[in-house]
């Protein structure tokens, strides 16, 4: 960019040097944290891959779905990775014939493989032996996110909806807006402590997953008001007059034509809430609890109480007495590592480029 | 169909609203009579819109009336001076908190933050133009971690490192450790480094290439533009950045929870074990009974976070309504 003519003034030697320093300085910022994500995915691994091959029967209500459900999900996810690596050999006919088939596969290899999965992953945690799991973690996680999602949804697309398309009155809008702002730069110990007031004091429901689902949408909110409104205001002002020109309504120009053009973007703002529910343990601790009771470990109730694999991960450091307790949060640290890169891996191709 | 469509009242109905290039296409008079379902989903989506301010509302009087409450309880000196806190004794001096929380996050803004911006600028104005995709992909990985994960990654790693580094400084026979301030102050500003880096990359986008053209044509190295023209016009939004980075590490819970000691009381030198607003809270709230004493101080305590919180939101709106 610079003439090659003035690299002989003075000071030119200095810039060079300086930066040279930033250059590394930045490198070694990234590399703090890519080898600390190898370190550890490199540490939870082994106990991760600890498969049993013994027949392990379910014992709990509900158990032997949620094995059903894991290993199906994990032979699509092994089924769609070979299936990447493999396409370019692949004729189209092939390609198309495979994916046809991926989901009857899936739910046999689910059938099959639902008792010889790795122990880790769905045995009951202990507290005070070794070979602890994290089976009713692993559920509670997924299902606090579809609880949470349920909520953060409707008001969140709703509110984006009504700030983009119908606000008329600037005060409610500003008002809207100071409010996003407010819960948005709230540390999420507050949000702990609000649900901790509203749903074990006042309501006095105890700790539950729908406590934490609540109070965690709350959390997500921002985000998903945020990016919904910019995918929204993204939509090509042609094709909404266009709609309009027809004799379509606002209301109905924006449920047919503008909200199905930011699909992607709303997409990508769930998926990253959906990996906060999966990161956040703070807020859990304080509505949703830090126990796992084998009687309903693998319940639907909402209102039963119960720990996600973060807040396992700290409460085995900090009050558990297992001797394994190490390795055992080595793999439940290496499993939610995976499972919140996954969710961002995800969220970054949604909201890409969209395939025309 | 023919007529039923009256012109666009577009100009005259966004007058009112807050910016009437984003409302586009606005409101229109399509039909002459509403339709019920047309008027059922305006009136969901505003009723969507209420609830969120409900709820915003609802947190800040709900932890702030409690908090208010615990005030009267305990009394307001006590909190912000008293250097003992001990609530199974009723003893509730807030000072140990309010200090620990300030020096960690304080030593994070200077451990993370800086760097976070200084390699934010060569990212956009130094580097190959392929590193960017790759180096903030990464960035985002990082961010999006639990801090649960960064604790425990840290009690492997960079306790036993300051507990050597600690015993270097005040002797092998000092009372001095791994956990505590100068612990949690490195871990923090590992953790707010992604989010101070990809918001300052994202602030560094925006300078218009205009500038930078008319500095290269001026003769500039690439160094002299990245730190003259293109750091100063993006100085506001790097330093929303830096505030929202200091904001966070003062908020910051678990991780700090299992790194810096837990010592109720004001910290003899960095290396002694101290604890902070949130871990307090959060230790704390698993014994406390509501509606106690003990309960409501920490919600009194709560209260200066929230306090940050709002200073943060005034501080951001001052700095961004002067950028276009």
């Amino acid at each position: 960019m610079s003439a090659p003519a003035l690299t002989n003034r003075p000071g030119a030697a200095l810039e060079t040097i300086l930066s040279r320093a930033l250059a590394a300085g930045a490198i070694l910022v990234a590399f703090v944290f890519v080898s600390g994500l190898v370190y550890l995915l490199a540490r939870g691994a082994p106990r991760l891959v600890a498969f049993t091959t013994l027949p392990f029967p379910a014992q709990i209500d509900g158990e032997d779905a949620f094995r059903f459900a894991l290993a199906a999900s994990l032979a699509a996810l092994a089924m769609w990775g070979a299936r990447r690596a493999v396409r370019p050999l692949l004729s189209a006919a092939v390609d198309r014939a495979l994916r046809v088939a991926a989901i009857p596969v899936a739910l046999v290899a689910g059938l099959a493989l639902r008792t010889h999965l790795p122990r880790f992953l769905i045995g009951m945690p202990s507290e005070t032996e070794p070979g602890g799991g994290i089976g009713p973690e692993l559920f509670n996680t997924v299902y606090l996110a579809v609880l949470s999602t349920a909520a953060t949804l409707p008001i969140g697309i709703g509110a984006a909806v009504y700030m983009a398309r119908f606000a008329r009155a600037k005060r409610w809008v500003a008002a809207l807006r100071a409010a996003l702002d407010t819960l948005a730069s709230l540390p999420s110990i507050v949000y702990g402590l609000f649900g901790f007031l509203v749903f074990v004091v006042a309501l006095e429901s105890g700790y539950s997953l729908l406590a934490g689902a609540l109070v965690l949408a709350l959390l997500n909110l921002p985000l998903v008001v945020g990016i919904t409104e910019e995918s929204l205001r993204a939509v090509p002002r042609e094709l909404e007059e266009a709609s309009l020109a027809l004799g379509a309504t606002q209301v109905q120009t924006t449920l047919r034509v503008s909200l199905p053009h930011a699909w992607p973007g709303i997409l990508s703002a769930i998926v990253l809430a959906v990996g906060r529910v999966f990161a956040e343990s703070a807020p859990l601790i304080m509505t949703a609890g830090t126990t796992v009771s084998r009687a309903n470990a693998y319940s639907l109730d909402p209102l039963r109480g119960g720990e996600t694999l973060a807040v396992h991960l700290w409460y085995v450091n900090s009050s558990g007495l297992a001797p394994d307790r190490a390795e055992v949060s080595a793999g439940t640290a290496a499993v939610l590592v995976a499972l919140i890169a996954t969710t961002n891996l995800l969220a970054a191709r949604l909201a890409g480029p969209r395939k025309k | 169909m023919s007529g039923a469509v009256s012109l666009p009242a577009v100009t005259e109905s966004s007058r009112d609203v807050d910016d009437a290039r984003l409302l586009a296409p606005g409101p229109l008079p399509a039909r002459t009579r509403p339709r019920w379902s047309d008027m059922a989903v305006r009136a969901a989506v505003l009723a969507c819109a209420v609830v969120v301010v409900a709820a915003t509302l609802a947190v800040i009087l709900f932890v702030g009336r409690t908090g208010v409450h615990g005030i009267r309880e305990v009394g307001l000196g006590g909190l912000i001076a008293g250097t003992t806190w001990k609530p199974e004794a009723g003893v509730f001096g807030g000072l140990p908190l309010l200090f620990g929380t300030g020096v960690s996050a304080l030593g994070a803004v200077v451990v993370g933050a800086a760097p976070a911006v200084l390699a934010a600028i060569w990212v956009i104005e130094l580097a190959p133009r392929s590193v960017r995709a790759v180096y903030q992909r990464v960035m985002e990985v990082a961010a999006a971690l639990p801090s649960v994960v960064y604790g425990w990654l840290a009690l492997l790693l960079l306790v036993p490192r300051m507990d050597t580094v600690a015993r270097l400084v005040h002797g092998e026979s000092a009372h001095v450790g791994g956990e505590g301030l100068a612990s949690a102050a490195v871990l923090l500003g590992i953790m707010i480094a992604p989010t101070v880096l990809l918001l300052s990359l994202d602030a560094l986008a925006r300078v218009p290439s205009s500038l930078r053209d008319a500095s290269a044509a001026l003769g500039a190295s690439r160094f002299q533009t990245a730190f003259r023209v293109s750091a100063p016009y993006a100085w506001r939004r790097i330093l929303v950045a830096v505030f929202f980075g200091f904001a966070r590490a003062a908020g910051e819970t678990m991780a700090v929870q299992m790194v810096i000691g837990g010592a109720r009381r004001l910290p003899a030198n960095l290396f002694s074990p101290a604890t902070t607003v949130s871990a307090q809270i959060v230790m704390d709230m698993q014994n406390a009974r509501p509606g106690t004493p003990a309960a409501d101080a920490l919600f009194s305590m709560a209260l200066v976070l929230l306090v940050l919180s709002g200073g943060m939101v005034i501080v951001t709106r001052a700095l961004m309504r002067r950028t276009a």
